[in-house]
C-alpha cells in the first residue's frame, strides 16, 4: 500500500510537486498520467527514497519512506525511466548483483526463472552494451522484481520502445498484476494508462488535477469526441452521445473525426494542454 | 555489512579492462615513462641520500602511482555512472549502507591501485632498483591506496559533472604526484613550500615506502598522519554518500 499526504518537493524556487495525497492499495496498478515536467519522476523518486521530499510525508505498506528508508528499500522495486543497467555486465551479473544486494537466497534459480519470463535466456551472458533498447528494458523489469518486492515503481517503462517491444513490457506488467504486486506506473502513453491500470492519477505542474478509473474519468467529460480543423487549429467537442456526435460533425464539413474518448481528451479538458506523445 | 556486491561489481568490470591491452597499456604508460626517463635516462649514475637515484625514485612512483590509479578509477567511475549513466542510483534503491558502499568502492580503488603499482615495482627490481627490504612497506602502500580510493569516492560523489573529477585532479593530485617527494627530497624545497607539503598525504607515503623500500626506519608520525588522513576521508565520504541525491 502506497500513501502520501501533501507530499511535496521544491528544486530551490521551483515547485516539482505540490501537495500530492494519493492512497493506492495492495494489488492494483495505479498510473500517474502526465506530460514531460509534470513531476511523476519526482513523485517516483521520493517514493523510492531517492529524494527527499520538502514537507509532507509518505508511507509504504507503514513504512515512512524517509525515517525507515532502508526497511522501505527491501520491500520496494524499482524501474527507472533511465536504463541505468551496468552496461559492461552480462544481463545475469546484473541480476545477480541485484540479488545480492538484496541478500537473497536461491538467486541463480530465480535469475534462471526471470531470464525465461523475459525471454532472454539466450543473451544472458552477453554484455548488457550488446543488447538492443527493448532487450535492455525487459531486463530492467526483471531485475526490478529480482527480490520479489511487494511495491513496484515503473517509471516510463516503454518510452522510447517501438510498439512491437512496448507490448511486450505491457505482457509482462500484466503478469505482475496477476501475481498481486502493487504497481506505481509512471506515463505519458494514454494507451499504456488506460491498457494497464485500474485507476490513473493525471498530473500537471507537480499537481494531481483529477483521479479516478479510466472510465470513470472519461464519463466526467463526455464518451464521443469530434475532431474538427478549423483555421487550421483542430477543435475537441465532446458529447455524451454519438447520435449527438455524428449530427454536430456533419455541421463541420468534410475534415472531421469521431472517435470515442481517452485519458488524453480528460487532460486537454482540464489544463487546455496536450499529453506529449 | 553488505560491500561484496558494490566490490564485485567493480571487480567483474575492472576485469573486463584488464583484458584489453591498450587498457592496460594505458595505465603502464606514465609510471613507466617516469621510471625510464627519470630512473635510468636523467638519474642513471647518480645518487641521493646515499643510494642509486633508481632505488631512490622507483618507491616514489610506487607511491604516486597507487596515489593516481586508487583514486582515478574510482572518481570516474562513480561520477560517470551517478551522473551519466545512473548506475549508482541502483546502489542506493537497494538495503544496503553508505558505509558499505563506501567499503566497496575504496576495496575496489585500492585493489586498482595496488595492481598498477605491483607493476611499477615488477619494472622497477627488472631494471636493478631491488625489492622492497622491510615489510613495512606493504602496509604503507596498502594505506596509501586506502586515503587516495577514499579521496576518489568523495571527489566522484561531490562531482557535479565529469569535468569536476579532472579538474580535482588537475589542482590537487597532480601537483602531489610531482611535489609530494616522488622525484626529489621535499627537504630540498623552501621552507614555506616544505611547510604546506608536509600536510599533504603523499608526502608521507613517498617518505615512508622509500624508507622501507630501503630498509630504513620509518617515522612513526608519518603512519600516524596517514593513518588519520585515512580516517577521516572514510568518514567524510560516508557521509557524502549518506547526503548525495538528497
Amino acid at each position: 500500500m502506497i500513501i502520501t499526504e501533501n507530499l511535496t518537493k521544491y528544486f530551490g524556487q521551483i515547485k516539482a510537486v505540490e501537495k500530492l495525497n494519493l492512497h493506492i492499495v495492495k494489488g492494483e496498478i495505479f498510473g500517474l498520467l502526465g506530460p514531460n515536467g509534470a513531476g511523476k519522476t519526482t513523485t517516483v523518486r521520493m517514493l523510492n527514497t531517492l529524494t527527499l521530499p520538502t514537507s509532507g510525508r509518505a508511507e509504504i505498506n507503514g513504512l515512512d519512506v524517509v525515517r525507515e528508508a532502508t526497511k522501505v528499500k527491501r520491500l520496494i522495486g524499482v524501474a527507472p525511466q533511465e536504463l541505468n543497467l551496468d552496461r559492461e555486465l552480462t544481463g545475469r551479473e546484473n541480476l545477480r548483483l541485484h540479488g545480492l544486494l538484496h541478500q537473497m537466497k536461491g538467486i541463480e534459480e530465480r535469475i534462471e526463472y526471470l531470464l525465461k519470463w523475459t525471454g532472454l535466456s539466450e543473451r544472458a551472458d552477453s554484455l548488457v552494451k550488446t543488447y538492443s533498447g527493448g532487450m535492455q528494458r525487459r531486463l530492467l523489469v526483471a531485475r526490478s522484481i529480482m527480490h520479489r518486492p511487494g511495491v513496484l515503481f515503473l517509471d516510463e517503462p516503454t518510452v522510447g520502445l517501438d510498439p512491437q517491444v512496448r507490448r511486450q513490457i505491457w505482457d509482462l506488467i500484466r503478469n505482475l498484476k496477476q501475481q498481486g504486486v502493487t504497481v506505481l506506473l509512471t506515463t505519458h502513453y494514454i494507451e499504456e494508462a488506460e491498457l494497464l491500470c485500474h485507476r490513473v492519477g493525471i498530473l500537471s505542474h507537480g499537481k494531481l488535477i483529477v483521479l479516478g478509473t479510466p472510465p470513470e474519468l472519461k464519463a466526467q467529460i463526455g464518451r464521443f469526441v469530434v475532431e474538427s480543423l478549423d483555421d487550421g487549429v483542430t477543435n475537441y467537442r465532446l458529447f455524451e452521445g454519438r447520435e449527438e456526435a455524428y449530427r454536430f460533425a456533419q455541421t463541420r464539413g468534410d475534415d472531421v473525426v469521431i472517435r470515442e474518448s481517452n485519458l488524453e481528451d480528460v487532460f486537454i479538458k482540464l489544463t487546455g494542454e496536450r499529453i506529449e506523445r | 555489512m553488505n560491500f561484496y556486491p558494490i566490490f564485485l561489481r567493480e571487480m567483474l568490470i575492472f576485469k573486463r579492462r584488464l583484458l584489453r591491452i591498450g587498457y592496460l597499456f594505458s595505465t603502464m604508460v606514465t609510471p613507466l615513462l617516469y621510471l625510464v626517463a627519470f630512473g635510468l635516462g636523467l638519474g642513471r649514475g647518480i645518487s641521493i641520500e646515499g643510494v642509486s637515484y633508481l632505488a631512490f625514485v622507483v618507491p616514489g612512483i610506487c607511491a604516486m602511482s597507487s596515489m593516481t590509479n586508487s583514486y582515478s578509477w574510482i572518481a570516474t567511475t562513480i561520477a560517470v555512472g551517478r551522473l551519466h549513466f545512473k548506475t549508482f542510483d541502483e546502489f542506493q534503491v537497494s538495503p544496503v549502507t553508505a558505509t558499505d558502499i563506501m567499503l566497496g568502492e575504496v576495496l575496489s580503488g585500492v585493489v586498482r591501485g595496488l595492481f598498477a603499482s605491483s607493476l611499477i615495482l615488477v619494472a622497477g627490481a627488472i631494471f636493478g632498483a631491488g625489492f622492497p627490504k622491510s615489510p613495512v612497506f606493504f602496509p604503507v602502500w596498502l594505506l596509501n591506496c586506502l586515503i587516495f580510493a577514499s579521496f576518489g569516492v568523495i571527489a566522484g560523489f561531490r562531482a557535479k559533472s565529469h569535468e569536476d573529477t579532472a579538474t580535482f585532479s588537475n589542482f590537487f593530485i597532480m601537483p602531489m604526484a610531482f611535489f609530494c617527494g616522488t622525484f626529489f627530497p621535499v627537504d630540498r624545497l623552501p621552507y614555506f613550500i616544505k611547510a604546506v607539503l608536509y600536510f599533504l598525504p603523499l608526502t608521507h607515503a613517498s617518505k615512508a615506502l622509500r624508507a622501507s623500500f630501503l630498509g630504513q626506519g620509518v617515522e612513526i608520525i608519518s603512519l600516524g598522519i596517514m593513518l588519520a588522513v585515512f580516517v577521516v576521508c572514510f568518514y567524510w565520504g560516508v557521509i557524502t554518500i549518506r547526503r548525495s541525491n538528497r
